[in-house]
């Protein structure tokens, strides 16, 4: 999507943003504010500190005029602000907020640090996370490791390599790259072409309708928090010698030999990464299986897979320390032994919200125990003039979600519209090899919330295997409610299940039935077909007391037909 | 064997006054229809019979096999030619990726035969598995229906079986047929296509539908040239014009070459190869000609006319809603009736057979929203209604959304080919009419938005999905902004 979405500044009509332009304030922005009923305290002194050049002066007279004629109509006087929205932080949440507010007519500022593919108190870059050090560079490389996989699989299909394929590991850093300056010069014009002011540099709030940055201060209606996460290391004795997935994206050589330690998204991702250029990759997790979290069929058909790719894993280790030897390779030390030769070690081990120095304590606004800011179903956080989307909220953190945020919030704003974005059946993917796709319940918390289900589940070798002679198989699963029909949660490991989950997602979040999904034709042949010919439940789970005493669960083999 | 039976069946009977038959149901044709409903029919208590010719890759009016078209000579053995071909390109992409390969790639097209076929001979295998485990009595040879309750079978050796069954299941399908023109024995099918010893050097294909098209991209994505001549101003005639165009675009962006409104008027032997004239006077020479333009009911030699059950003009066997012929005791199912002829369809008609006649649920297949694919390369993908279809069934206002975007994959590997979706909707309703795409993984990013479809999504229940980032299906949930609105005004609804 980061590549399609460029597309979508186009929406923004020549006519509407002028129209805009031309009338700042007559836009409902009076409304919102009474509908919302934070009334600007006058408590603040109209401090007027910087005219950037950005802003069009034409902007002034008006403004005036409009605040004259809103206290001469006896209303509470309106202070004058530089912007109606000032927001910190040029990601995913931080854009589309930005963005979708000035498309409706709010003029709107927003600051970045300066690029870097590392992030840091100091560096950023516009198009944050997702662009720069995450979805995107994830996914490239991504494709780029797949192809030792296709090289095997074309192999079946009568391909034939006269010397066995290498990869140059420059060369794909210098691709991937010039794709991120690319596109972090496409997310700047998409600002600039919706009327933002892009101001470089570390944004702090100073109080509520004030933000610092470098130095020069700016007055805001609204403030929106949009500075996202970074990842985290335990501190371990070593950890210096560690690298995060900033570091593990823009790698200047190909590690020989890697130890990734976590078992989450990321983890998995990295270690097929690694494991598809050639690397050997051991991956440390400290439970029994992967991906906790997500639905147990899943969990052990991903890791099974993966383990047949050839990938090491070690469960129920943890790093303890790493140390460094003389031959410059990397020891890990965990409570199960210790492992030589790594020349990287890396840390999947969670990501933390960037909310330190961005002066929230001295403000007010609340943050919880994981250091996310804490904000009610409109993202509003403890301020009433400062918001906060994406992943600085931990909701869920999903690029996607950060857009809904953002632009829920733009139309709380400035369309009059109060909008909570909905969290309901969002669906996601790993970029594992292979990957997973998956929307709405695991079977666990389908159980939970629902009690009676009926699971369906097809564990197959695609049509792809049976040529190549891999044993690559795609594991589906649908959850249905007993009682309603509907069906309440799907997910899939194999190829395509990213792609394959999307449609099914608008199924499931419209709330179809199995019967539904029954009477849809499937396009012949394809994996995905499989969702919606599954005929005879794999098992019946039902709560109900009769069922005697094995723990409430009843367990149904399919007729197999 | 059939007598035993009978006995058995007997002693079960508790209605002592119905006729005895040897078989409740009996099936000609072990397609994906014909299969389908001998095994739901089965699964529902019938005792069912079912004939097929001999296995073998090229069908003839006396060679078949069991798992029909699509397992031999269709879906399956293409869907693996195109993966074998797709990796063609899909290798060279490999290299901005940082991969070093040879400059030129092998391939090895006997290999990729020989395990195709393997592979279809596992299939049929599986196919003989699934209908003795649901109880079917399979019979080689061909079917006859020798009166309303009446088959007769022809094995290999000659021999003739009879066998009387309550009801008769038409299943046959159809074959690839071959254009009236001179030397068009030297042109080959679908058939012979899919089992050439040697990978063509330079390709004529005639047609423009999806067959036409898969097998010019295949032979293209081996290396071979291509050159496609159909009728029509853009192949793939019915479906929406904006992807046919997409299509077309791609299908020459990747090297084949397209003859527009363009026949082949005669073939002739000659020692360089065959010799291919078209009606503007063009001439070619190529290893292979293959005639893609269209296909014929199964109907001929089945003695039906005698029977009583009618034919349409193209062969067709007539039936009602419920998949029966004029004659109330013999149905049919599948391509030999040529309503919709796709693998999931016959499926669906043979389960609905199953339902009516043995399920004791009178059950219509459902023609609305059925999902189908072109597996070009890049897949074309579609579900529910045209633009020109939707234009010309609407009340009101038709909305269209299109996205065209180079995939994320293209952004690094440099290929110059955009994929788009289009999503069509009723402006009063909101209710998404149509959705399509071409590019990669179409096919199966289509089927989740064909449920989607069938319930009657609206637009808005799409908007409100979130999106899978990133993806290319994540486009569908986030086209924001209207294309085009096209009002459909000027149908005044009128009793007269």
């Amino acid at each position: 999507m980061a590549t399609t979405s460029f597309t979508a500044p186009k929406l923004s009509s020549p006519t509407f943003q002028t129209l805009c332009r031309n009338f700042p304030l007559s836009l409902p922005i009076p409304k919102t504010l009474s509908s919302f009923s934070f009334h600007l305290s006058p408590f603040l002194s109209r401090f007027h500190l910087h005219h950037h050049h950005y802003h069009p002066p034409r902007f002034h007279p008006r403004r005036l005029f409009a605040v004259r004629a809103e206290s001469e109509n006896g209303a509470e006087p309106i202070r004058h602000y530089d912007f109606d929205l000032f927001t910190i932080g040029a990601g995913s949440g931080g854009v589309r907020a930005s963005r979708f507010a000035a498309n409706f007519g709010a003029s709107v500022a927003v600051c970045e640090l300066p690029f870097s593919t590392i992030s840091s108190e100091t560096t950023g870059g516009v198009g944050g996370t997702c662009v720069l050090r995450g979805c995107v560079p994830k996914k490239l490389m991504v494709y780029a490791s797949k192809y030792s996989h296709e090289f095997d699989e074309s192999n079946g299909f009568g391909w034939k390599y006269d010397t066995e394929p290498k990869h140059d590991w420059s060369t794909l850093m210098a691709n991937k790259n010039a794709e991120l300056q690319r596109l972090t010069g496409i997310y700047k014009n998409i600002l600039n072409k919706a009327g933002v002011t892009l101001i470089e540099g570390r944004g702090k709030i100073v109080d509520p309708h004030t933000v610092d940055v470098d130095g020069k201060l700016y007055t805001a209606r609204n403030i929106l928090i949009s500075v996202g996460g970074r990842p985290f290391i335990p501190d371990i004795p070593g950890r210096e010698y560690a690298i995060d997935s900033d570091a593990a994206l823009d790698l200047p050589s190909k590690p020989e030999k890697v130890a990734i330690v976590g078992g989450g998204y990321i983890a998995l991702e990295f270690a097929g990464i690694f494991n598809g250029l050639t690397s050997e990759v051991h991956v440390f997790i400290r439970q029994k299986r992967v991906l906790r979290g997500f639905d147990e069929e899943i969990r052990d058909f991903v890791g099974e897979q993966m383990a047949l790719r050839g990938i090491q894993f070690h469960t129920e280790e943890s790093p303890q320390a790493i140390v460094k030897s003389a031959d410059g390779s990397l020891s890990l030390k965990t409570n199960k032994g210790t492992i030589e030769g790594f020349s990287h070690i890396m840390f999947a081990t969670g990501r933390r919200p960037n909310t330190k120095n961005l002066g929230l304590e001295s403000v007010g606004v609340k943050i919880n125990k994981n250091g996310a800011i804490e904000v009610d179903e409109y993202s509003r956080t403890t301020v009433p003039s400062i918001w906060a989307v994406g992943d600085v909220t931990d909701r869920i953190n999903l690029t996607p979600v950060a857009l809904m945020e953002g632009a829920a919030l733009a139309k709380t704003l400035f369309q009059n519209e109060p909008t909570k974005p909905d969290y309901r059946a969002v669906p996601s993917a790993v970029f594992s090899q292979p990957p997973i796709g998956q929307v709405g319940l695991t079977e666990e918390q389908a159980i939970k919330e629902y009690g009676d289900i009926d699971v369906y589940t097809a564990n197959f070798r695609p049509l792809k295997a049976t040529l190549s002679g891999l044993p690559d198989r795609v594991f589906m699963k649908l959850i249905v409610c007993a009682k309603t029909n509907k069906v309440i949660g799907l997910h899939m490991c194999g190829e395509d299940s990213a792609e394959i989950a999307q449609g099914f997602a608008v199924a499931v979040k419209a709330g179809l039935t199995k019967a539904d999904f029954d009477a849809t034709v499937g396009i012949h042949p394809t994996s995905a077909e499989e969702f919606v010919t599954m005929r005879s439940p794999t098992r019946k789970i039902r709560q109900s007391s009769e069922s005697q005493g094995n723990m409430g669960h009843e367990a149904k083999t399919a007729a197999g037909v | 064997m059939a007598r035993k039976m009978l006995v058995d069946e007997e002693m079960n009977q508790t209605n002592q006054e119905e006729a005895h038959y040897d078989f409740d149901l009996f099936v000609i044709g072990a397609g994906s229809g014909g299969v389908r409903a001998a095994r739901f029919s089965a699964n529902y208590g019938a005792k069912v019979g079912i004939c097929e010719l001999p296995f073998h890759p090229i069908s003839s009016e006396v060679i078949g096999g069991v798992g029909g078209t699509c397992v031999i000579r269709g879906c399956v053995p293409k869907k693996i030619l195109v993966y074998g071909a797709a990796f063609g390109s899909e290798l060279e992409d490999a290299r901005n990726y940082g991969w070093e390969l040879n400059e030129k790639l092998a391939f090895n097209w006997k290999k990729l035969l020989h395990k195709k076929t393997d592979e279809i001979i596992r299939l049929n295998g599986i196919y003989k598995r699934l209908l003795s485990n649901a109880g079917v009595k399979l019979f080689e040879g061909e079917g006859k229906i020798v009166g309303p309750n009446e088959v007769e079978v022809t094995q290999l050796d000659g021999t003739k079986l009879s066998y009387s069954a309550k009801h008769i299941l038409i299943a046959t399908g159809s074959r690839a047929h071959r254009p009236p023109i001179p030397g068009q024995e030297l042109g080959i099918t679908s058939d012979e296509a899919l089992s050439l010893e040697d990978l063509p050097k330079h390709a004529v294909v005639l047609g423009g539908g999806y067959i036409a098209v898969e097998f010019a991209s295949i032979w293209r994505g081996l290396g071979a040239n291509v050159d496609l001549f159909f009728r029509k101003e853009l192949p793939l005639r019915g479906f929406d014009d904006e992807m046919r165009a997409v299509v077309a675009r791609n299908l020459e962006r990747r090297g084949i070459n397209l003859h527009p409104q363009t026949n082949l008027t005669e073939l002739i032997k000659t020692d360089n190869g065959i010799k291919v004239t078209t009606d503007h006077g063009e001439e070619l020479i190529a290893d292979v000609v293959l005639f893609a333009t269209g296909r014929l009911p199964n109907s001929k030699r089945l003695n039906l006319e005698a029977v009583g059950v009618e034919l349409d003009n193209t062969g067709a066997v007539k039936v009602d809603e419920y998949s029966r012929t004029s004659i109330p005791s013999v149905w049919a199912v599948g391509d030999v009736t040529n309503r919709m002829n796709l693998t999931p369809v016959a499926l669906m008609e043979g389960t609905c057979f199953a339902k009516t006649v043995f399920g004791k649920e009178p059950s219509k297949p459902d023609y609305s929203h059925v999902p189908c694919a072109v597996f070009s390369i890049p897949p074309l993908s579609v579900v529910g209604l045209s633009e020109e279809q939707a234009i010309e069934q609407a009340n009101g206002d038709v909305l269209v959304f299109t996205s065209t975007f180079n995939p994320m994959k293209n952004t690094v590997s440099g290929r110059q080919e955009k994929t788009v979706m289009k999503l069509v909707v009723d402006a009063e309703t909101d209710k998404v009419l149509g959705a399509s795409m071409c590019g990669p993984d179409a096919p199966e990013i289509m089927q989740g938005i064909a449920v989607a479809l069938k319930c009657g999504a609206t637009k808005a229940q799409f908007d409100s999905t979130v999106g899978i980032h990133p993806s290319a299906a994540e486009e569908f949930v986030t086209m924001r902004s209207v294309s085009r609105r096209i009002t459909c005004r000027g149908k005044p609804k009128t009793n007269l």
